[in-house]
């Protein structure tokens, strides 16, 4: 067994940039912080919300997502939502990664 | 809604992040925390805890409220990050092995020129060193810290930190070369032992009865202290030769440098002990009294200097092996 502290230290590492693709894929439905965060983890992405809401604000600073307030409930909360260019850039991560998987298994199945 | 005691809690979370973030941010960051606390305390809430403890369990999951303002503020939890590293410790070196040993050695002289005693001259060299050394760190890392933070240097196309070039690495230096420095050593170790030997009869001044007055006190030969200077100058040209002719290993270098460090230690201590210099020679060759000082100034310096030299070559030797 690998050590648990090196593991998580490498999946950490690996997963870094994942959630950025998960966001910009899962906004295509306007969304709210801590409906994210959950909806987020339920589809298998572990990420904190000390890390999700500053990188929701650090997105839309970069222009790949734009955000509402929505102050029709009692309590207003900030909806984001993919933006053109941030489908750009899905598409693209979304490519890369593809092309990693693929890679990956070719060296796995290689006698 | 939640009680007076436990809305404290989240007020004080939130003003926490809010402290170090830019005003213009605040109130935007404000409204969405709020919000996104409030929603997991809900959501705790409907599944039957305490208020008190869902709010303390969302807070402590959130974390460190400066961590997260550092992430809201897009600001590195570092002071210098990993593309900086290397050429922030590069300069400081540099800095460090160049500018310390010149302010030392500058100060030391004028402190001696302006007549000052042994002791005030080393502890004011001493004092120097570790000013100009603190306040060369101190300096280089601000300037790096905030270079970490000009935003521009995020952006392709911004500002790089030096291109690195495998013409910068350091060359061996050439046997032939270390030869030629091992055949002067020995050549001069051989004069100048000769001279202090042979400096009672050699001298160029006579006492009454027409025998040579020696330079070097007499008290050295009494104690056999000139030889044990001598044997040490030797074992330390032995020790060159070992350096030369074996592989390095951390033995030989410590052994080494030790022997190397232990003939200007001895030129410290008859220095500023005033054993070096006979009285007699003194007085028959009419110098003032401030003459002896000088020279025994002049040694200590030359004996500092041969000791910080000892140990950046050590340092080197170490650090290519």
């Amino acid at each position: 067994m690998p050590d648990d502290e090196l593991l998580s230290t490498h999946l950490q590492e690996l997963r870094r940039g994942s959630v950025v693709l998960a966001c910009l894929l899962i906004l295509k439905k306007p969304n709210y912080g801590y409906a994210l965060l959950e909806l987020l983890q339920r589809r298998g992405f572990a990420v904190d919300a000390n890390t999700l809401y500053p990188l929701l604000r650090r997105l839309e600073k970069q222009g790949l997502l734009t955000s509402d307030w929505n102050t029709d409930e009692s309590r207003p909360r900030k909806f984001y939502r993919t933006s053109a260019e941030g489908f750009e850039v899905a598409d693209l991560l979304h490519q890369d990664w593809e092309t990693l998987n693929a890679a990956f298994r070719t060296l796995r199945d290689e006698p | 809604m939640t009680t007076t005691a436990t809305s404290t809690l989240t007020d004080r979370y939130v003003a926490a992040t809010l402290r170090r973030l830019p005003a213009r941010q605040r109130t935007d960051i404000e409204r969405e925390l709020r919000a996104s606390i409030a929603d997991a305390i809900d959501e705790r809430l409907e599944s039957g805890a305490d208020p008190t403890e869902a709010e303390t369990a969302v807070l402590t999951e959130l974390g460190d409220p400066d961590r997260l303002a550092a992430g809201y503020a897009d600001r590195p939890p570092y002071l210098i990050g990993p593309a900086l590293f290397v050429d922030y410790t590069r300069l400081l070196r540099t800095l460090l092995a160049t500018v310390v040993p010149a302010a030392t050695v500058g100060v030391a002289l004028l402190r001696t020129v302006q007549g000052d005693t042994v002791t005030g001259v080393l502890g004011t060299a001493l004092g120097t060193a570790i000013t100009v050394a603190v306040h060369i760190a101190f300096w280089t890392t601000l300037a790096f810290a905030i270079v970490e933070r000009v935003p521009s240097r995020r952006h392709p196309g911004g500002w790089r930190p030096g291109r690195w070039d495998p013409a910068a690495l350091p060359e061996p230096p050439s046997r032939r070369i270390r030869y030629a420095e091992l055949v002067s050593e020995t050549a001069a170790l051989v004069l100048f032992s000769s001279l202090i030997l042979l400096s009672p009869v050699l001298s160029i001044e006579r006492d009454a009865d027409g025998r040579p007055v020696g330079v070097l006190s007499p008290w050295l030969w009494d104690t056999g202290v000139v030889y044990v200077f001598v044997a040490v100058a030797a074992l330390s040209l032995g020790f060159s030769y070992a350096k030369y002719y074996l592989r390095w290993n951390l033995a030989l270098g410590i052994i080494g440098t030790l022997v190397n460090l232990a003939a200007p230690a001895m030129l410290i201590w008859l220095a500023t002990t005033d054993r070096m210099l006979n009285p007699a020679f003194v007085e028959a060759a009419g110098w003032s009294p401030e003459v002896p000082r000088w020279i025994g100034t002049g040694l200590v310096v030359l004996a500092v200097l041969t000791i910080l030299h000892s140990i950046g070559e050590a340092a080197g030797q170490a650090r290519r092996r």
